[in-house]
């Protein structure tokens, strides 16, 4: 369904920070990006959603699609119109507007009354708690009714493929677990496709049916959920198991991290 | 007392029109977060081009029914506001906000100099379009033309509001008003919404200038109009479509007051400062203004 083909992003005209990027996202499936920080996740999907201008970024070499479509270089409109919505990381709701209203802001492209009504329906369904708070400012909520203001402004859109960068920033372990069951529910449901980049590991890993792993604006290393659980790097640097636990000091740290498989 | 009533009203009246002003301001400063120093300038060539679609083609022997010269005197202001955006504003989108500070202050200039070299610096007097005269209320007087535009400016401020709170188009102007990234990243086009509130800005100014000029003298100095909604868009908050009216009345009122009985005792000098002076206090006290959006702050 997207694909991406040996992406270069440059920022400000001189700073590389994608590499000869590729990342394959197949119908139905969700596909999780991980990485440290910096390793180019956000650019990676502000590529994806044509929002690398706002950054002075842009994409200066590869290939975007969407369907067959190729969008490289299109305008962020015309991607949500194409059926690709990307909740953006750090809680951007729309502050000052309402719950609703933010809600329906997601709906902006849509003329189709009936479907609307029925879509926000969906969304009270999957977040019972939103009902409540739909005359509150969005500004005023907690981090987790944030959250669900976003998923649910975001498949207001009726998307086709969710885009979800960092979803469980700062929020409590019992509400990153609560979010992916509601993501994996949303995804079953609405035969929705899904690309999340995750800190959280271990929780986007166990829900995902393919990943990728970052490293330094490229990827090093992909496969199915199985071989990504059984693969000895990701245990030790994702998941926190194994001999990472019994270096003690940072020099020892230092010195294993040279010598990551995956780096060769 | 019968006295102090009647400048109360009449402070209110005008202060509404005020307020009618103030919305342009908010309108486009929403969208583009561009206070734009030139709205009095807009308001003057809102009044040109309703002078030129009325009185001028007249003068000029192609007389025109009122109501087309209406409708070609707005027709005009969306290609002036899109114009205004397009060729000034747009390509500024993400520069500095002195940059664009400045810009607004050489549209100031420039608009002020092309009024000049187009219609001249003659004064002329527009068409009565709006009733004149004065309606009896009991021992009070209402200016009929005011009374008009302040009915105008509530009925405008509700309509307005319920657009940029339900309608689809208003909601993402809204969205564009809150961040122009997440509104990017929700499909919308925020150069479109930055355009729409251009001609949707001048479109106000317009109907401003038909309020203050209809059967009264056009001349290039009725600029200082948007000199004087600043404050009242600064006090009724810079996002508040609300707040605008609400704040043109306070200022109005204080204005007339001082007009009344400050003026006579500083040689005029009262009623003229008194805007600014609230402008200061309110900046001191709430910079967001009185409705505007106040900076949401987690810790």
């Amino acid at each position: 369904m997207l694909t991406l083909a040996n992406i270069d992003v440059v920022y400000g005209g001189v700073i590389q920070v994608l590499r000869s990027a590729n990342l394959e996202v197949r119908e139905g499936q969700m596909v999780v990006l991980l990485g440290a920080n910096g390793a180019g996740k956000t650019t990676t999907l502000k590529a994806i959603s044509g929002l690398l201008h706002s950054d002075h970024g842009a994409v200066t070499a590869g290939r975007i699609t969407l369907a067959g479509q190729d969008i490289t270089h299109a305008d962020p409109a015309d991607i949500v119109k194409a059926g690709m919505v990307q909740v953006l990381e750090g809680r951007r709701v729309l502050e000052h507007l309402t719950v609703h209203q933010n809600l329906m802001v997601g709906a902006h492209l849509r003329s189709d009354r009936a479907a609307v009504k029925a879509d926000l329906e969906k969304v009270y369904n999957y977040f019972p708690a939103l009902p409540k708070l739909l005359d509150r400012t969005a500004g005023y909520l907690s981090g987790g009714e944030m959250q669900m203001v976003l998923i649910g402004r975001a498949l207001m859109a009726r998307p086709r493929l969710l885009i979800l960068d960092e979803p469980s920033m700062g929020l409590a372990p019992i509400l990153t677990q609560q979010l992916f069951q509601t993501i994996s529910r949303i995804k079953r449901e609405e035969g929705l496709t899904v690309l999340l980049v995750e800190q959280n590991a271990r929780s986007a890993i166990a829900q995902c049916d393919y990943g990728y792993i970052m490293e330094g604006g490229r990827i090093v290393l992909h496969g199915s959920r199985e071989s990504l659980e059984g693969n000895q790097d990701v245990q030790e640097f994702y998941l926190g198991m194994g001999a990472a636990n019994d270096r003690t000091s940072y020099r020892e740290v230092k010195h294993y991290r040279r010598r990551k498989r995956w780096l060769g | 007392m019968i006295n102090l009533i009647q400048i109360l009203i009449e402070g209110a009246l005008v202060g509404l029109v005020y307020g009618l002003v103030a919305i342009s301001f908010v309108v486009i400063y929403r969208a583009s977060k561009i206070i734009n120093l030139a709205q009095g300038e807009v308001v003057v060539v809102g009044a040109f081009l309703l002078w030129t679609f009325t009185a001028g083609a007249a003068a000029a022997g192609y007389p025109i029914p009122l109501a087309l010269g209406l409708l070609l005197t707005f027709a005009g202001c969306v290609a002036f506001g899109w114009t205004v955006e397009r060729t000034i504003f747009r390509p500024l989108i993400g520069q500095s906000a002195f940059t664009i500070f400045m810009a607004g202050v050489a549209l100031l200039i420039l608009l002020r100099g092309l009024t000049q070299l187009i219609w001249g610096a003659q004064s002329r007097s527009m068409p009565v379009i709006l009733p004149e005269g004065a309606l009896q209320l009991g021992p009070f007087l209402l200016n009929t033309r005011l009374l008009i535009g302040a009915v105008f400016t509530v009925v405008l401020t509700i309509a307005l509001h319920a657009f940029f709170t339900r309608s689809r188009l208003g909601l993402r102007l809204a969205a564009v008003a809150e961040d122009h990234t997440t509104a990017h990243s929700l499909g919308v086009s925020v150069r479109q919404a930055i355009a729409v509130a251009w001609i949707l800005g001048t479109m106000v100014a317009t109907a401003a200038a038909v309020v203050l000029l209809s059967g009264s003298i056009l001349s290039l100095e009725v600029a200082v109009i948007g000199f004087k909604a600043l404050p009242v868009a600064l006090l009724g908050g810079l996002e508040s479509i609300r707040g605008a009216p609400l704040a043109g009345l306070i200022i109005g009122i204080f204005e007339a007051l001082a007009s009344a009985y400050l003026d006579p005792l500083t040689n005029g000098a009262a009623s003229g400062l008194l805007p600014y002076a609230a402008m200061i206090a309110v900046l001191l006290i709430r910079p967001y203004g009185l409705f505007g959006w106040r900076r949401i702050e987690r810790l």
